[in-house]
């Protein structure tokens, strides 16, 4: 149900005392007060790619062009069923963990807005 | 087409723009300023910077505002609630006396080109009925969207704007006789 006051000569004489007020510099000193803008979203995402990618390729060329990766899953293939099965396990535990922990904290970052 | 404060609120929410955060100032300001001034009775310094205060609370806090309101109606509040703090520090939150806005008023101390005013009968209202007509009869909020913005009882509201345009007619139609 609609809780609007009836309209009568009374809030027609109150809404016509109510004259616009002109910005005359407001807004430019609101802005002015505002903390620095943070990068843009899509800057972060680009400077985040681009660290990553520099990282890979060092890490590429001081590996001497990734053969330790090889010579690594070599090693892996030579342990026991059981020791792989394990290890894997573990892996996924910690990453289950992980993406858990930043899952409370995002939620909680959104619930205190 | 202009854009609306919806999508105002979502680029200032991801991209922390601060024109489209302007944007929102500029559409505004004017009635924000308007209910802060009539608050402070006409004190244009005060309620500019109270507006000011407002609209920086707003972009801090532009994450909480969800949407289920107007926003418009959740600036009112911010700005309420900034009126409510200022005048707490100045311990002048509590309006005219009762007995006094009933008395018979005073030729000597009512000024003639004021009779007719109606602001200046506002003026004379104490707080609580101020604001409830002021967000309902003059802002076109509902009953309970005022309800949300005072943080009082939907019929607390009610009874105020009642009171506020009960004694408003009775003023402005006795300076009118006088």
């Amino acid at each position: 149900m609609d809780e609007r006051v009836q309209e009568d000569w009374l809030d027609a004489r109150l809404r016509d005392e109510a004259a616009y007020i002109d910005d005359a510099g407001f807004t430019a000193r609101v802005v002015q007060h505002l903390p620095p803008a943070r990068p843009r979203r899509s800057l972060r995402a680009l400077i985040l790619f681009c660290i990553t990618l520099l990282g890979s390729i060092i890490t590429y060329v001081v590996s001497g062009g990734g053969k330790f990766i090889g010579a690594e899953i070599d090693r892996l293939a030579a342990l026991p069923i059981l020791w792989i099965l394990a290890l894997a396990a573990g892996c996924g535990l910690v990453l289950t963990s992980i993406a858990t922990v930043a899952a409370f904290a995002k939620s909680r970052e959104e619930q205190l807005g | 087409m202009p854009l609306t404060d919806a999508d105002l609120v979502a680029r200032v929410l991801v991209d922390d723009d601060h024109h489209a955060f302007a944007e929102l100032v500029r559409n505004h300001q004017s009635p924000v300023r308007g209910l802060l001034r009539q608050l402070t009775r006409g004190d244009i310094a005060a309620a500019d910077d109270l507006a000011q205060e407002t609209f920086l609370r707003a972009y801090k806090n532009i994450r909480s505002f969800r949407g289920e309101a107007k926003f418009s109606t959740w600036l009112y509040r911010i700005a309420y609630n900034c009126f409510r703090e200022e005048a707490r520090k100045r311990k002048e939150l509590v309006g005219i006396d009762e007995t006094q806005l009933e008395a018979e008023p005073d030729p000597q101390t009512i000024d003639p080109a004021l009779r007719q005013d109606l602001m200046h009968a506002l003026q004379l209202l104490p707080l609580h009925e101020r604001s409830a007509v002021l967000l309902c009869c003059q802002n076109g909020l509902s009953h309970n969207e005022a309800s949300r913005v005072l943080d009082i009882p939907l019929g607390t509201v009610k009874t105020n704007v009642l009171r506020a345009r009960e004694k408003l007619k009775k003023m402005l139609a006795a300076w009118e006789t006088n």
